[in-house]
């Protein structure tokens, strides 16, 4: 993989630079192209069901180009290996779309300028934000790297654990499907940007169906890291646990959850104890999509929605609080698993952006389109899930910060309450001011210690109440895998990386009635 | 794109190939070009913007290999995949990737056989849309910014407007062959406008749709119309308390609900699983004896109609719920042939499968991949086309406002998921626009937008329907492959959560 770029980067970046000479009125203009090469087996009930190995590559354009009103133009294209070869050709006959898309749509932003009269004058000359020039090659970070992992090696593992949990009394179904990847991603600019970078991910998912003295329960987990096949062989991942032991966990969780009682939604807000697993999906909702600049610019309000921090450049939260003292939170690629890369899709390097500082807002991910309009400095959150798509703003690792309580003091504390351990699923409201996450295990908490289990429990809270609520954060700090983040059009799920430390506040406990 | 000749040809040398293989018993070649133009437009009057934000395309080919391996007595499947290569190479490629991958899977039991003619003739889609230059698929985006603005502008609305969506166009190919007597092709496109209005000062969203199967048909601009008036219609919203409420859904909730929680449950893998809503129901009443919804994928002038399934089988109608009663399932050839050999599907299903055979006829295997159902990278697996709900006994929307009284009538919602499984059948969901406070049997007042979410079981919902308008709106649903045909239906006693 690494000799494929390594060998077409330098021709690409000439290319790039001259061929996009003789295009007219072209301002700006760059290359993402990416190569993958992906293993993965599954199996169900025990039973082998499909196992494969496949490459292949990608690559996206984006022409800036006009004469009053510059506007960009994007071209996007999935190709064989065997295309590398007239990778150049490929290449100039995206640009020739994107260029002419992005002339065509400068000379449609300048006549509605004027033709709609009022409305014309937010149509804006399309600008990018400085930044640092970078040409640097990164590795991938492995012990076992995928491309030595045969396809009947993952569908072993997967057979193993599906066999394992068939075993148990109860389990009606398992499906158990493991991948390893390895990706490889060159970025070139007009400006003179030239960078390799390298990806391992490898990823176990878990599905089981259990039956209990409750009924049916479904639970499905994953567990995975930005690494190689140790991420699942050898347990080197967040859990702590190899894909056997995980599965098992999954397994056992589920017929617990089948034997017991679903719960029933409380009338008044509850002291709530929510673990780091469970402030993994809360971080994600609630944290890292209202600070994407590219919600706080409206550009989601048909799709992914807007942010309650932001309604424009006079009304917004910036500078004041919105949680309590004791929050911070903070998105950053340099923090391991999912959510760890050096350099964005548009070549900025990655910096660690402070969303909430002690309870103030400070700032937004954004990308160089982005900051030009906010008059920030990029900060390089500007990804796409595969080279021919269109990057959007996206969170690396965006996370609670670690407090300095521990854990137990902070359930031992609490007279009366819930304990909410494990992301399920979420309701969120368009703007993210308001929202319902519900945990895989709920119990009771009476006199600091844990007691009944139920589940389908979930919180319900107004956002800024419940950040403003918090009265202790734990000194537990984990990042898990977000495998699966849904946004754009047409829609990219992404990996990325979420977290915190154990958090309590108040807010009302929902289940089912 | 490929040329429909072309993959026809490749298809045809790709057998003669396949069948020099001694050691393949049976096989079958997929091969598809695909092409997705999308014009996305953001425009806000108060923010400096682009106004057609990303004017953008996504152009693969190539081919995916299914084939079954002799081994002794034993038989192993596999699948493998070439990108960018439909050459006899490309093909031996994806064939060695077969064989390297096969699997000894015991609930395969063969790959397809023809299942008869196709229900569209050739030339059901219209041509001029595998034709669109870059510069018509800028215009079509600006086209659907301007419906908006022109109609904000008419009403004097100038400040606070939000305009967002996209125009999306398709465009797709596919020829598949194999041993077993498949000789199949399909060629479709087609349009489509989805876009959202705010004028955020007053808290007020809007959303309209249009769906172009032929050219001169698309109105993109009519998409931007309808949201903007939408959005107009609902300034100034008003909060309702926490309660059981009489509810109007409109199309859009419709299609959102069975998009997460009804059609999955309707589907013969998720049954397979044990982890449908609709488990061991299978001849029983579900839903309310006016009530009927269907797949057809083979409807002339439907967006997702195609006249063969990626597996080479003719599309058609599946009833899935008539009149109330559970009497069919999105199914492919696969989990078909599985169920009728499994002991265990009579206790799933809650009837014998061999004596209701027709009630998962396999009209259902395509292979999504990224708003496209032809991905040449994936095995079929099982996807709805167009969804259409009907209901037997229609009331005009004024009446069913009167009949309602008191309630709510809800336009859009979104986060809808099956809370606790879709065994359960518990969802939530917020409403997040296109909806009215229904008082003494008239839409009132707008609902503010994010002040409420639904929080019930689908259970209830189908049997506590009220009545039904005869109307039925198409909705494309973000990141959803089906477009789902829907009247409002309205029902009663189901329970919202004031929030915000």
């Amino acid at each position: 993989m690494a000799e494929i770029l390594e060998g077409i980067k330098y021709r690409i970046a000439e290319s790039l630079t001259t061929y996009t000479r003789t295009l007219l009125n072209c301002h700006y203009a760059d290359i993402r192209i990416e190569i993958n090469d992906t293993r993965w087996a599954s199996a169900e009930d025990g039973k082998p069901k499909s196992a494969g190995k496949d490459e292949g590559g990608s690559f996206g354009i984006r022409v800036i180009a006009g004469i009053t009103k510059k506007a960009p133009g994007y071209y996007g294209r999935i190709f064989g290996l065997k295309d590398i070869d007239k990778i150049e050709e490929l290449i100039k006959e995206g640009l020739n779309h994107a260029h002419a898309r992005a002339l065509a749509n400068s000379k449609n932003k300048e006549r509605l300028s004027s033709a709609l009269e009022g409305f014309g004058k937010t149509l804006w000359d399309t600008q990018l934000a400085s930044v640092e020039i970078h040409r640097d090659t990164v590795p991938a970070i492995y012990k076992i790297a995928p491309g030595t992992i045969a396809p009947q090696e993952i569908l072993r593992l997967s057979e193993e654990a599906s066999k394992r949990i068939k075993g148990l009394s109860g389990i009606q179904f398992n499906d158990i499907t493991v991948y390893t990847q390895s990706i490889g991603e060159l970025f070139v600019s007009t400006e003179g940007a030239l960078i390799d970078q390298y990806f391992a991910y490898t990823q176990g998912n878990v599905y089981v169906v259990a039956s209990g003295k409750e009924g049916q329960q479904e639970l499905y987990e994953y567990v995975g890291d930005q690494r190689g096949w140790e991420a699942v062989s050898e347990g080197i991942n967040v859990q702590g646990m190899n894909l056997l032991d995980f599965s098992m966990r999954v397994a056992k969780d589920a017929l617990a959850l089948a034997d017991a009682k679903p719960f029933r939604s409380a009338e008044k807000e509850a002291v709530v104890v929510t673990d780091p697993y469970f402030n993994t999906l809360l971080s994600h909702e609630v944290i890292g999509h209202p600070t994407e600049a590219d919600r706080i610019l409206k550009y989601e309000t048909a799709y992914a929605g807007r942010s309650w921090l932001f309604r424009n450049f006079n009304e917004n939260f910036i500078g004041k609080q919105v949680a309590s003292p004791l929050i911070t939170t903070y998105s950053d690629p340099a923090l391991p698993g999912y959510g760890h890369y050096k350099y964005d899709h548009e070549g900025t390097k990655g910096k660690r952006v402070m969303h909430i500082d002690k309870g103030i807002l400070k700032d937004f991910m954004n990308s160089r389109q982005t900051a030009a309009l906010l008059g920030t400095e990029p900060n390089g959150s500007y990804k796409a899930t595969d080279a021919s798509l269109v990057p959007l703003i996206r969170m690396s690792t965006t996370v609670f910060a670690q407090g300095n309580t521990d854990p137990r003091k902070i359930i031992g504390d609490v007279s009366d309450g819930y304990y909410l351990w494990g992301m399920h699923t979420p309701s969120i409201s368009e703007s993210r001011e308001n929202f319902t996450i519900s945990a895989i295990k709920t119990y009771r908490i009476h006199r600091g210690e844990l007691k009944e289990l139920y589940r389908g429990g979930g919180v319900s809270a107004d956002s800024m109440s419940f950040f403003m609520s918090v009265d202790a954060v734990g000194n537990d700090f984990k990042i898990y895998p977000i495998a699966n983040c849904g946004k754009g059009q047409p829609m990219q799920t992404k990996r990325l990386g979420n977290g915190g430390p154990t958090l309590r506040g108040r807010a009302r406990v929902v289940g089912t009635g | 794109m490929i040329s429909l000749d072309v993959l026809k040809k490749i298809d045809s040398d790709g057998l003669d190939f396949i069948k020099t293989q001694k050691d393949i018993s049976d096989a079958e070649i997929f091969i598809s070009s695909l092409s997705h133009l999308l014009s996305r437009v953001n425009y806000t009057s108060s923010i400096p913007c682009n106004g057609v934000e990303e004017p953008k395309s996504t152009l693969s080919y190539g081919v995916g290999v299914q084939a079954v391996f002799k081994e002794g007595n034993k038989k192993r499947i596999g699948f493998g995949s070439q990108i960018g290569d439909i050459s006899i190479d490309g093909i031996k490629s994806a064939v060695e990737k077969a064989k390297l991958s096969a699997v000894e899977d015991p609930d395969f039991y063969g790959l397809p056989v023809p299942s008869g003619a196709p229900i569209l003739e050739t030339g059901y889609y219209d041509q001029r849309l595998m034709d669109i230059s870059d510069d018509k698929l800028v215009e079509f985006g600006w086209k659907a910014l301007e419906g908006a603005l022109k109609t904000f502008k008419e009403h004097n609305m100038m400040e606070s407007i939000i305009v967002g969506g996209d125009v999306s166009i398709v465009q797709e190919r596919m020829a598949i062959a194999s041993t077993t007597g498949i000789a199949a092709w399909d060629e479709a496109a087609n349009a489509s406008a989805s876009m959202t209005a705010m004028i955020e000062s007053d808290n007020a969203k809007g959303s309209g749709w249009d769906i172009g199967m032929r050219l001169s048909d698309f109105a993109p601009e009519n998409a931007g119309k309808s949201a903007a008036m939408s959005a107009i219609h609902s300034r100034q919203g008003r909060r309702v308390p926490s309660g059981k409420y009489r509810l109007i859904l409109g199309p859009q909730a419709v299609a959102d609900l069975l998009c997460h929680v009804v059609l999955p449950s309707l589907t013969l893998s998720v049954v397979d699983a044990s982890s449908s809503t609709f488990l061991k129901k299978y001849g029983e009443r579900v839903a309310d004896k006016r009530l009927t919804i269907f797949d057809h994928g083979a409807m002339p002038d439907f967006p997702m109609s195609r006249r063969y399934t990626c597996e080479g089988l003719a599309t058609g109608r599946t009833d899935l719920i008539k009149e109330g009663v559970l009497t069919g399932f999105l199914s492919n050839d696969y989990y078909r042939n599985k169920v009728l050999k499994d002991p265990s599907s009579k206790d799933k299903i809650g009837a014998e499968p061999a004596a209701i055979e027709p009630a998962f006829t396999p009209r259902n295997g395509f292979r999504p991949g990224e708003s496209m159902i032809r991905n040449f990278m994936a095995r079929p697996s099982i996807a709805p086309t167009n969804v259409i709900v009907e209901g037997s006994e229609i009331t005009p929307l004024d009446d069913l406002v009167k009949m309602i009284g008191e309630g709510i009538y809800i336009g859009r919602i979104w986060y809808t998921y099956p809370i606790n499984g879709l065994i359960a059948g518990d969802f939530t969901c917020t409403v997040i626009g296109d909806s009215y406070i229904i008082e003494g049997g008239r839409m009132a007042a707008p609902l503010k937008p994010n002040s409420v979410r639904i929080a019930d079981n689908i259970h209830n919902l189908l049997n506590q329907v009220i009545g039904m308008t005869g109307d039925r709106k198409p909705t494309l649903l973000w990141g959803a492959s089906e477009v789902i045909y829907s009247p409002e239906i309205a029902v009663r006693d189901i329970s919202l959560h004031s929030i915000g």
